[in-house]
């Protein structure tokens, strides 16, 4: 009760300020009247009286003060008085407001806009309700299980945990359907898998991501239509008709956004797809960032990938969400699912697992999806928020040099404040209130900063994965309250040493001196010096964030500059995906060498090829070779790659001996199987004998049933980063094919006329992820040139900020020397001398933090190792390149101040004073 | 707790209890005239007194104060609490030699 009576006084108080101040007057006046009435009765003159109730009474003003405090008044009395206050003093300099309200802006905005993307792909719920009862269906056990395993996500592992065990978040469909059909923990239980698939599209075939749900997916979830309906149970069932839901992206971009889209048709690896309903725009899928094409019932995988049947007991392929009942926890559900899953894994008469596996289910949680992206970029992301973290640092450093500079001349007015009787910590709340201000307005600003930034890093992102991202980095509150948090830690960080310095000072030396003058010169040297050690922590912490970035990028030149062993320029690539669409045996190879013929025969192609990947795409395949007889244990891991006709030409990988493939070869029926190998094969499994001729044998066959025929230079086959391998080429007969054209000219010139002749053959084809040589390396460094561009971005910002801190420094000294400067050169001093004054501090300053940042460096880059290629974490030359380039624009940032410093003319200097 | 006794009598104006408490000490406390209102204002914000403007005795208007329910619980546990206390020092003081 006493309680509400406080916060009820508080408020009256506060909001009826004038009635209480209008009472509060009238009650004193009151009291003296009452008081001198008093006196007068007893004989008192009137004036006497008067005189007399008022001394007594004692100062009015200050009864007055101690009964506002009495209050609680005057907390946001003096908040507005300061706020007031510190409005007028950020106005009255706007050259120190813009400033530091910028370099706030990009410190906080920097650190908001990495905050959005790790928001946006690693914190973020699903938008669906309740998404903390969702959770993923995985397996856990000590062994592998006797099964094909279709897929396994990253996402999977990390999400299930432990390291030490097999385990992976894929089921049968006979599992799955058991599971459902018994449990009794989950409100909604619905399985899901997701293929690329080729959907035609006014008669063009593009590839899609689609994922096949069962009928009770869309309700789990609780995700609701924006156009039609969802797919339903009944649309599940066998028989049912083939239902598509489009995502609300591929809606747009592909129906550009019809709304009569609903009933309508699309055609998805030659089955047609009735469109009955439209995705939120929210909801991408349970990936969050990777945006699903459209949703199918399962029911439709048969028809949809004929060639492939996934409805055996073994193979586990289908990824199971649930919902757990209100109040049911995680763990209850694991046991009650073990109950289900153990005996059917173990006990079957062809089991999966032996009970010593010790085979569990466990449910890690989905509310934040699937995490994929958040498996691959978690690592950049995390290096990316120190770096702007230290960024911030440096900004915050920056305003902190300022504030200083600025405190040492407000010294006057903090010492007049506090011989009118303001408190110590009066007045460090004042210098507070406007460093809050300043960074408050940073924040602001920051925000701005922060979306575009993070649009701008969302598209750089997107653009560089394999797969279009759609990265939601709309601020929410939980963005808004980290800006908020670091604006708030931001403005308290620079505030509190200009603020406990500005009140400590002693009143007498302060008052007496004025601005300028030598007498101050002993008393201001020791602020100097806190300003000096800004500095100088600014370029070291700027020192740091430049040499990582270096050596980010000397590894993206060594891995751009790394010569694979064949010609990279000038190589125009394309995937065709004719399994898909039903092109086998004979009719396969004629379609591959027919659509070589007419390839080669464009203008402006010099050769054509194919194989079964590129090169440096990342797709490999492995295999073991041994010499005939040898033990399995001396069997030489191999990297195997089929070809096509021409492709050591095409690639201009050089023959080094024997030949190259025969027409007749490719017909795959010759024993022993014709195989060229590269040198370093040759060196490893042959050592000195002459590699022509030699039959070897691969793993799993007794027999040598290979005969090198030719031997090619080393050349890297799956990734630039990875070493060259012992590699083996075959002849490609079977399966899919990326091609490969060797052009005269810009290779890219072409992607119309190969569309052309792929479409005159067989318009169902789809043509896949067209591009050079030159953009699949690039495309495989993407995760390297990210963080080499953004570290690079960043490093520079760092570097501006120091210089302007510098520069800030540097200019303020300047104007409260120039008497000094005045006086040297009426002494005689040359501008020359002054130049060096001036510069010679400068140089002092950027060199110590060079010299300090490069050992923070050398410490910190060692966390670096996992990303870098070629370069050592310490390496001499970056250090070296960078602390020069450093000092240089140090330099750049000390020579405006001097050169105001040497335009002193003494007269004036001198005058001034 | 001085003044919430005087409150305690009647309801009074500041001035009013000033003289009050001068009167029934016999004017033997002496209470500085400037902090009577903090202190009034504190006990006002605490809750334990409650003001009102009304005519004074020669018809001005006066802020009048009176004791709310909670500062009667609050006078009576402040004089238990006095009355304890000084049973005890004057039960140290009473203390004669050959008692210990």
């Amino acid at each position: 009760m006493t309680h509400w009576s406080r916060i009820r006084s508080w408020m009256q108080a506060n909001l009826w300020r004038s009635r209480m101040e209008r009472e509060m007057d009238a009650e004193l006046r009151f009291h003296m009247e009452a008081y001198t009435e008093e006196l007068m009765r007893g004989g008192v003159l009137r004036e006497e009286a008067m005189r007399r109730a008022r001394l007594e009474f004692g100062g009015a003003e200050r009864v007055k003060e101690e009964c506002r405090e009495a209050r609680g008044i005057d907390f946001v009395e003096s908040l507005t008085q300061d706020i007031r206050y510190g409005l007028r003093v950020l106005r009255k300099s706007p050259g120190f407001t813009a400033t530091a309200i910028l370099t706030l802006a990009l410190g906080i905005g920097a650190n908001t806009a990495m905050f959005s993307l790790i928001n946006a792909i690693m914190l973020r719920s699903l938008p669906v309700p309740n998404p903390q009862q969702l959770v993923i269906l995985g397996w856990t056990a000590r062994q592998e299980p006797e099964t094909t395993q279709e897929r396994v996500w990253s996402g999977c592992q990390q999400m299930l945990g432990d390291q030490n065990e097999h385990g992976n978040c894929s089921f049968s469909l006979a599992l799955f359907q058991q599971m459902r059909a018994q449990q009794s923990v989950f409100s909604g239980m619905a399985a899901f898998f997701d293929i690329d698939s080729v959907a035609a599209i006014n008669g063009q075939a593009i590839t899609t991501r689609a994922e096949f749900v069962s009928g009770d997916w869309f309700s789990t979830l609780g995700v609701r239509p924006l156009l039609g309906r969802i797919i339903n149970p009944a649309d599940d069932a066998r028989g049912g008709a083939p239902v598509a839901v489009l995502g609300y992206r591929f809606w747009q971009s592909k129906f550009a956004g019809d709304p009569s889209i609903v009933g309508k048709t699309i055609t998805i690896n030659q089955i047609l797809f009735t469109i009955v309903g439209v995705a939120p725009p929210g909801f991408l899928g349970l990936e969050p960032g990777i945006p699903l094409d459209f949703w199918v019932p399962l029911s439709t995988e048969v028809a949809v990938t004929p060639d492939f049947d996934r409805r055996v007991p073994d193979l586990l392929w289908l990824e199971i969400l649930g919902r757990l009942k209100p109040g049911m926890s995680v763990a209850q559900a694991e046991s009650a699912m073990n109950v289900i899953f153990v005996p059917s894994v173990t006990g079957s008469a062809n089991p999966m697992f032996k009970s010593t596996d010790e085979p569990r289910i466990k449910l890690p949680s989905a509310s934040h999806g699937l995490g994929s992206l958040r498996a691959s970029f978690s690592e950049p992301l995390f290096f990316l928020m120190i770096v702007v973290s230290i960024i911030l640092l440096i900004a915050c450093a920056n305003v902190a040099g300022l504030m200083l500079a600025r405190a040492a001349g407000r010294q006057r007015e903090m010492a007049v404040r506090f011989a009118l009787g303001a408190s110590r910590w009066r007045i460090v709340r004042q210098v507070l209130t406007e460093s809050l201000m300043l960074s408050l307005a940073g924040g602001a600003l920051g925000i701005l900063f922060a979306y575009w930034g993070a649009s701008s890093l969302g598209a750089f992102f997107s653009a560089n994965y394999y797969m279009p991202l759609d990265i939601d980095v709309l601020p929410d509150s939980r963005i808004l309250g980290f800006t908020f948090a670091v604006t708030m830690f931001a403005g308290a960080l620079f505030g509190l040493a200009p603020a406990l310095r500005g009140s400590r000072c002693e009143l007498t030396p302060a008052l007496k001196e004025r601005g300028g003058a030598l007498s101050g010169w002993h008393a201001r040297w020791r602020w100097f010096s806190l300003g000096n050690a800004l500095v100088v922590a600014q370029v070291a912490l700027s020192m740091v964030v430049l040499a990582g970035a270096g050596l980010l990028v000397r590894t993206l030149v060594n891995l751009e500059t790394i010569n694979p062993g064949f010609d990279t320029h000038n190589v125009l690539l394309f995937g065709i995906d004719n399994t898909l669409i039903g092109y086998k045996g004979a009719k396969l190879e004629n379609l591959y060498s027919d659509l070589r013929n007419r390839l080669a025969a464009l203008p402006g192609v010099t050769s054509a090829s194919y194989s079964m990947a590129p090169l440096l795409s990342g797709a490999y395949m492995m295999t073991d070779y041994r010499k005939p007889g040898a033990s399995e244990q001396r069997a030489l891991g191999t990297e195997l790659l089929p070809i096509g006709p021409s492709f050591f030409e095409t690639m201009r990988l050089p023959l080094v001996a024997g030949r190259t493939f025969t027409q007749e070869e490719f017909s795959s029926t010759v024993k022993p199987g014709p195989m060229i190998v590269n040198e370093m094969f040759a060196r490893k499994l042959l050592k000195e004998e002459n590699p022509l001729g030699q039959l070897v044998a691969d793993a799993g066959s007794i027999v040598a049933n290979h005969e090198i025929v030719g031997v090619v230079a080393d050349a890297k086959y799956q990734g630039l980063r990875h070493e060259i391998t012992p590699t083996a080429y075959v002849p490609l007969s079977d399966g899919c094919a990326s091609f490969e054209l060797r052009t005269a000219a810009n290779p890219k010139a072409l992607i119309p006329a190969v569309r052309e002749v792929v479409n005159e053959i067989d318009s169902n084809i789809p043509v896949l992820a067209v591009k050079t040589q030159t953009e699949e390396i690039e495309r495989q460094l993407y995760q390297e040139r990210l963080i080499a561009a953004l570290s690079t971005v960043f490093a520079l910002l760092a570097l501006v900020l120091a210089c302007i801190g510098l520069y800030g420094l540097l200019s303020y000294e300047v104007t409260q020397r120039r008497h000094e400067i005045g006086v040297r050169m009426a002494l005689g001093a040359q501008s020359r001398d002054v130049l060096h004054l001036v510069v010679g501090q400068g140089i002092a300053l950027a060199v110590t933090g060079a010299v300090m940042g490069i050992g923070a460096a050398v410490a910190v880059t060692r966390f670096l190792q996992s990303l870098l290629y070629e370069v050592k974490p310490a390496d001499p030359f970056t250090f070296a390149g960078v602390a020069i380039l450093l000092v240089l624009v140090a330099m750049a940032a000390c020579y405006i101040p001097a050169r105001r410093a040497m335009r002193v003319d003494p007269m004036d200097a001198l005058r001034y004073e | 707790m001085l003044i919430l006794k005087a409150v305690s009598l009647g309801p009074l104006h500041g001035y009013g209890i000033l003289l009050r408490i001068q009167q029934v000490s016999k004017e033997r406390l002496e209470i500085q005239q400037g902090s009577l209102y903090p202190a009034l204002y504190r006990l006002e914000h605490q809750g334990w007194i409650a003001s009102e403007w009304d005519a004074s005795e020669n018809n001005r208007k006066a802020k009048y104060y009176r004791l709310t329910a909670a500062g009667k619980r609050r006078l009576q546990a402040e004089t238990e609490k006095w009355n304890r206390m000084a049973d005890v020092i004057a039960g140290i003081l009473g203390t004669k030699a050959e008692e210990v």
